[in-house]
């Protein structure tokens, strides 16, 4: 592998990461400590015991006295090692000035000259494009129904939806959308664990499964086979602008409602990861 | 043997029905306070400070703040802070959240949100819905628990997202190498620009 291809490998991983860390889509949850079968029967016993032991206190702040439903909220803590936090600092605030001085200002110039419709058409049409790293990861993941579903909805859009800027494949109840599976997740379906955490720039925060996932989803994006890396470049940027554009304000909220923006972002992409894996 | 089986056949139902009950009368009030809320919001003609203090109003008696920031330290902390810690610790807490939540849902204002079936799990209710616009479909699964007179909030989750994990995780991260003080000081600190 030459330089250039390797430096391309790069760029493509981060902008991987930071796209698929955008989307959003259904979701399917379980209560952490019991499983979806038994919550009913299991609850019905579980009333009474725990409803005696709640004293009645007047006190505001002991709405439920020594319940800090610690259990719940440990089983959804994901806890990671960080041997390169001085890497990942420096890439997070490096990350935290390229949305705020460059990507945020491109996506509202952007927003402010495209119609709403040019933008949806443009994520359709890079989301129907990246079909088959969904489809195999569907595949590898056992889901047969999903990946069905998945290459319908390809074939439709493609179609039926000029390319993949028309979404028609949305009206047919039958084809389900997809919880957007990745390689990363396909490993953490396996028990492989997230080894530690890394932040790459542009890209944003991944583990190492999830880094070693997007090599493999790399090579599976329709895009990387374009020929000429400036072409490549331009339609990657292009797309991660268009993806900014829908999500201006969500970095925001979170930034300003944590104590540590860097700890806040670790813990929410954990999370975020952890409930794609359970998908 | 008959009047047996019908009692226990009779207790079965009540306790079913109780069942749903719980679940659904959660999810009413719940859909209430956010359709309220999201009325307030989408008014034309006020400004943004008397909108935020409107939404509050309605949101508060759902939300148990207090219980939140009880939960947020967890029994690793809160039980080794004096009453004055707590108090102070609750105040800053609560102001911060607020703030979080208002600029949360003014995110996602012009969408419908739908609300799937709640799971049931003791005195925990877990409703999720999914706030759906034109671009994208965002989870959002709000946490109640039964309190002495309502079902309250003490959770809430954004994509899988849980507030109180993403709290704990930082007050973890602060107070293993600082003191709570500084904790305090950085919850007090104006937010992250």
């Amino acid at each position: 592998m030459n330089k250039k291809r390797l430096n391309n490998l790069l760029l493509i991983l981060l902008f991987s990461v930071f796209l698929s860390t955008g989307c959003a889509h259904k979701s399917v949850k379980s209560l952490p400590e019991t499983s979806d079968d038994a919550p009913l029967t299991q609850a019905r016993e579980t009333i009474p015991d725990k409803a005696e032991q709640t004293p009645s206190s007047p006190d505001v702040e002991d709405s439920i006295e020594d319940d800090f439903f610690d259990e719940e909220f440990e089983a959804q803590q994901v806890q990671v090692a960080d041997p390169l936090s001085s890497w990942n600092k420096g890439m997070f605030h490096f990350n935290d000035k390229l949305y705020f001085w460059v990507l945020k200002p491109l996506a509202k110039g952007y927003i402010a000259i495209s119609p709403d419709y040019f933008r949806r058409g443009v994520k359709n049409f890079f989301y129907n494009l990246t079909m088959p790293i969904r489809l195999v990861n569907c595949l590898l993941q056992g889901k047969g129904n999903a990946a069905a579903s998945e290459f319908s909805r390809f074939i439709v859009n493609t179609t039926a939806g000029g390319l993949g800027f028309g979404n028609p494949a949305d009206q047919n109840p039958d084809l389900v959308v997809s919880t957007g599976e990745d390689l990363g997740q396909t490993f953490g379906k396996y028990g492989i664990g997230n080894g530690f955490y890394i932040v790459w720039p542009i890209l944003g925060p991944s583990t190492l499964r999830d880094s070693v996932g997007l090599v493999g989803d790399f090579f599976l994006n329709p895009l990387t086979y374009v020929d000429y890396s400036e072409t490549w470049i331009a339609l990657k940027g292009f797309d991660l602008v268009n993806q900014t554009s829908f999500h201006i304000g969500e970095y925001e909220a979170l930034k300003n409602s944590a104590l540590d923006p860097y700890v806040a972002l670790r813990n929410s992409y954990l999370q975020y990861r952890q409930k794609k894996i359970k998908e | 043997m008959k009047r047996l089986l019908y009692t226990v056949l009779i207790l079965f139902i009540t306790a079913q029905t109780g069942l749903t009950d719980d679940k659904n009368s959660a999810k009413k009030i719940l859909a209430g306070k956010l359709d309220a809320a999201i009325a307030v919001l989408q008014k034309k003609n006020m400004d943004k400070q008397e909108k935020d203090r409107q939404i509050i109003k309605i949101v508060t008696p759902i939300f148990d703040f207090p219980f939140m920031a009880k939960l947020s330290l967890g029994r690793k902390y809160w039980p080794g802070l004096s009453k004055e810690q707590k108090q102070k610790f609750t105040d800053l807490f609560i102001k911060r959240l607020e703030a979080s939540y208002l600029e949360k849902l003014s995110l996602y204002n012009d969408e419908t949100i739908v609300y799937k079936t709640p799971v049931q799990s003791g005195r925990k209710v877990e409703i999720p819905t999914e706030v759906i616009s034109k671009d994208k479909l965002i989870s959002m699964t709000y946490k109640l628990y039964k309190s002495k007179h309502n079902w309250k909030i003490y959770d809430m989750e954004i994509e899988g997202i849980s507030i109180i994990v993403t709290y704990r995780s930082q007050f973890d991260q602060i107070l293993e190498k600082g003191t709570f003080d500084d904790l305090l000081l950085k919850l007090e600190a104006p937010e992250n620009k």
